[in-house]
């Protein structure tokens, strides 16, 4: 069920009703109501993959309590740990990287002159999801290890926990130090929290449906098609999907962000306003913030973070953001894409630079923001969006195509909207787009900040027409992040 | 809990007031002609009305249409002469040219290309088949005997599925009083058009296809081809034994390369005359169709208008 669908605006309200009104009068009620919908809302997709969570469940249930059972023996508690993480990863290396290696395998081989059939790869479906709550049920485990949180001894809570369905599928990765306390105390009504939730789920449509699929059809066509375009047409391309990718996901993120508070739940942020970072270090403190937290407090520290010697701390550096490129797909692109990142974010922790912008926003003093500021977002932005070209390319050699015609064929060329729409109501939809994101830039869980009720509802109105404008019935209303 | 519902109500309730005004300031909706069945048991649009054409999210195609006193879009009036050369234009929305401005549909380039000499009738009506089109030519038989060239466009199919004509109360329930009520909201005129309400339709279909416990579209996908082909082939034969055919003055318009060899070889050896757009569009060097639907756009029109003009040249109704 996508968050973008009819079926989910009659789910939403069905589940919101029972769960205030008719379930709502106990902690158990309400878990066990959103744990069915939260299967429910899953099993659309696929029930035979609710297996998987299930035992991804069960399994870190049983690990947490046999590790804060063993406390005082650290090896044993080590041992327990590994289980977790033994479990969650073959889950994924199983169902998401398999072929990947085999695949890459006989591709080596084939490289030192020996040919193999390729008769291991097998037809696997990707589980929705896995990735999301496999990190997730891991985590918790890890956090017992590590002391930081008791182990939950309420198997419908922990479950719920879980397999809470506004961000199941696709984030934010909840820690449980975050989630878990919130899922076993009683949730109660709050209007203003509810109100709040509307309007980031109203935020997050807009951004999923004018934003991200307005788009998208162009996005397709460019890539797709890279080898008929000049330069400019391509450069037009990768930044679209720059714009494309960030609606998309932080549009999901806000949805479930907006769906968890009308049962009570606050979530994570997950987007900062990435697209007004001023270097790559802030970029990754604002972009997909729980996958990079979890990496940071899991991957990262773990191997001793930046304080250690500075070969190590590099090498630290190169680990994650390759890892956190594989995570998000089985394909070198991303991994080119994450070493990339590394590449780019080494400079700026040389520098020194890598944690001067956490606190403060661009323009921190002032609306506008300074002419230096101006060309550091520009930089990061352009850095970041070159990047997406391996993102978005179906393979090492379309990404290299595709850059290699970008310097090749350095020309212009008018591009035509595949659909004969006029370009002109994109260029002005993104520069409203980033002007308005602009403003609201210190808060991203409050999208309408205005005083006047009037303008509000004017706002509100204007959103909504925007999608009327910008809805395509003929394309692919998934999210992208699914496929991860 | 009763301050949100009532504010939800509200703002909804404004919301939707504020949509249809924006839809009807940026005129987003269509006009929607209404339609009725006439004393021939023709349907058709009801005659002399007017308004506008809108396609796309963002009036991306708007014209102008006007429904003549014959209940057809065409600038002029259908008024055939036994002294004037006239060809009629027969067909669906091909022919109908919501799409276009009817000041350049197919008729009329014919016209402007052979000058003063002839005129173009087109009787287009979206969702038209052969048997609405062949009982179109009987119902009005004595304006077609005073016409000198029919040309009946064909998509073999789509257009076979009916050996005999009846009205479509489908289309028909369209001029319900309910559907005339919702067509006065032009918000909802154009969430339909956008395929928003689509999701709907398809939920409620599917729940009832589920209580009656049928799935139509199954059925027919289980039907083999061949069969099919020779079902449409009778249908065919069946249609020109109870409404007539003029062999010498009527012409088949379709594209041969999505028609059988079965009709093709029926209509050759029983002398029913055809000609193929289908090589001509596909072979031409730029698009034919329109980006945002799949009708022809202006060149389409034209390279059509080439066709009928060679056509009309080499039946001798022109020099």
């Amino acid at each position: 069920m996508l968050f973008n669908s009819l079926e989910y605006f009659i789910f939403l309200p069905i589940m919101f009703l029972l769960y205030w009104f008719v379930l709502g009068k106990g902690l158990r009620l309400q878990n066990t109501l959103v744990l069915v919908g939260s299967y429910f809302f899953y099993g659309l997709w696929d029930w035979r993959f609710l297996f998987l969570i299930i035992a991804s469940t069960a399994v870190d249930y049983f690990v947490g309590i046999m590790i804060h059972r063993n406390e005082g023996d650290r090896p044993k508690q080590k041992l327990w740990l590994w289980a977790s993480v033994i479990f969650n990863i073959s889950l994924l290396g199983f169902f998401k990287y398999y072929n990947f290696f085999v695949d890459s395998f006989i591709d080596l081989f084939e490289v030192m002159g020996y040919s193999i059939k390729s008769t291991w790869t097998l037809k696997i479906i990707l589980p929705v999801g896995i990735s999301f709550y496999t990190f997730q049920t891991m985590s918790y485990s890890m956090d017992i290890y590590y002391k930081r949180i008791k182990p939950c001894h309420d198997f419908l809570s922990f479950a719920t926990f879980v397999a809470f369905f506004p961000q199941l599928v696709a984030g934010p990765i909840e820690r449980a130090s975050n989630l878990l306390h919130q899922i076993t105390n009683k949730r109660t009504f709050n209007y203003n929290q509810i109100v709040s939730g509307l309007k980031l789920i109203l935020w997050g449509l807009f951004k999923k449906l004018v934003i991200a699929d307005g788009i998208a059809p162009i996005v397709d066509d460019i890539f797709l098609n890279h080898e008929t375009y000049p330069a400019s047409t391509l450069i037009l391309g990768v930044t679209l999907f720059s714009f494309q990718v960030y609606g998309d996901f932080s549009g999901y993120s806000d949805i479930a962000i907006g769906t968890a508070k009308l049962f009570g739940v606050e979530l994570m942020s997950n987007f900062k306003f990435p697209n007004f970072s001023r270097n790559v270090a802030e970029y990754w403190q604002r972009w997909h913030i729980s996958l990079s937290t979890w990496f940071r407090h899991y991957v990262y520290i773990p191997l001793g973070g930046s304080r250690v010697g500075q070969a190590r701390a590099l090498r630290n550096i190169c680990i994650i953001f390759l890892v956190s490129g594989f995570w998000h797909g089985a394909n070198w692109t991303f991994i080119f894409w994450g070493g990339f990142h590394a590449l780019a974010y080494i400079p700026v922790f040389l520098m020194g630079r890598n944690t001067i912008y956490k606190d403060n926003v661009v323009g921190e003093n002032s609306f506008f923001p300074s002419l230096i500021e101006l060309g550091q977002l520009v930089l990061t932005f352009g850095i970041v969006t070159f990047s997406r070209i391996f993102f978005r390319s179906e393979s090492l050699t379309d990404s290299f195509n595709f850059i290699g015609r970008i310097f090749s064929d350095f020309s212009y060329a008018p591009y035509e909207h595949p659909n004969g729409y006029r370009m002109l109501d994109y260029f002005i939809l993104l520069a409203v787009f980033v002007l308005y994101e602009y403003r609201i830039r210190r808060d991203e869980r409050n999208p309408f900040q205005f005083k006047s009720k009037s303008v509000r509802f004017l706002a509100y109105a204007l959103v909504i027409f925007a999608m009327l404008l910008f809805y395509d019935s003929g394309f692919d209303r998934s999210f992208i992040y699914f496929q991860f | 809990m009763k301050k949100l519902v009532i504010k939800l109500g509200v703002y909804a309730f404004l919301i939707l007031i504020s949509l249809e005004v924006l839809v009807r300031i940026f005129y987003l909706g269509e006009d929607k002609p209404s339609r009725f069945v006439d004393e021939n048991r023709v349907e058709k649009w009801r005659p002399n009305q007017e308004g506008y054409s809108v396609t796309g999210n963002r009036n991306q195609n708007f014209v102008r249409y006007n429904i003549n006193s014959s209940g057809f879009n065409s600038y002029q009036e259908f008024e055939p002469t036994e002294d004037g050369y006239e060809v009629a234009l027969v067909g669906d929305s091909f022919i109908e040219g919501f799409h276009q401005p009817y000041k350049s549909s197919i008729g009329r380039k014919i016209e402007l290309e052979l000058g003063e000499k002839i005129k173009v009738f087109e009787y287009g009506y979206a969702g038209y088949d052969m048997a609405d089109q062949m009982h179109l030519i009987h119902a009005y038989r004595e304006d077609f005997e005073l016409i000198d060239r029919i040309y009946i466009k064909m998509k073999f199919s789509n257009d076979l599925n009916r050996g005999e004509y009846y009205i479509q109360s489908e289309r028909l329930n369209l001029e319900s009083p309910l559907n005339k009520a919702l067509k006065k909201s032009k918000l909802l005129v154009y969430l339909s058009e956008i395929g928003a309400l689509t999701p709907v339709k398809n939920m409620i279909n599917d729940a009832r296809m589920l209580v009656q416990g049928s799935s139509r579209s199954k059925s027919v996908t289980q039907q083999k081809t061949e069969s099919k082909d020779k079902m449409f082939l009778e249908n065919f034969k069946n249609l020109v034994a109870l409404y007539g055919y003029d062999k010498d003055k009527t012409v088949l318009l379709m594209d041969v390369s999505t028609t059988p060899k079965l009709f093709l070889d029926y209509l050759d050896t029983n002398g029913f005359d055809y000609i193929d757009f289908g090589q001509k569009l596909n072979n031409a060097d730029r698009n034919t169709t329109l980006v945002y639907d799949r009708h022809w756009n202006n060149f389409g029109r034209t390279l059509i208008a080439e066709l009928l003009v060679e056509d009309l040249k080499v039946a001798g109704i022109i020099n």
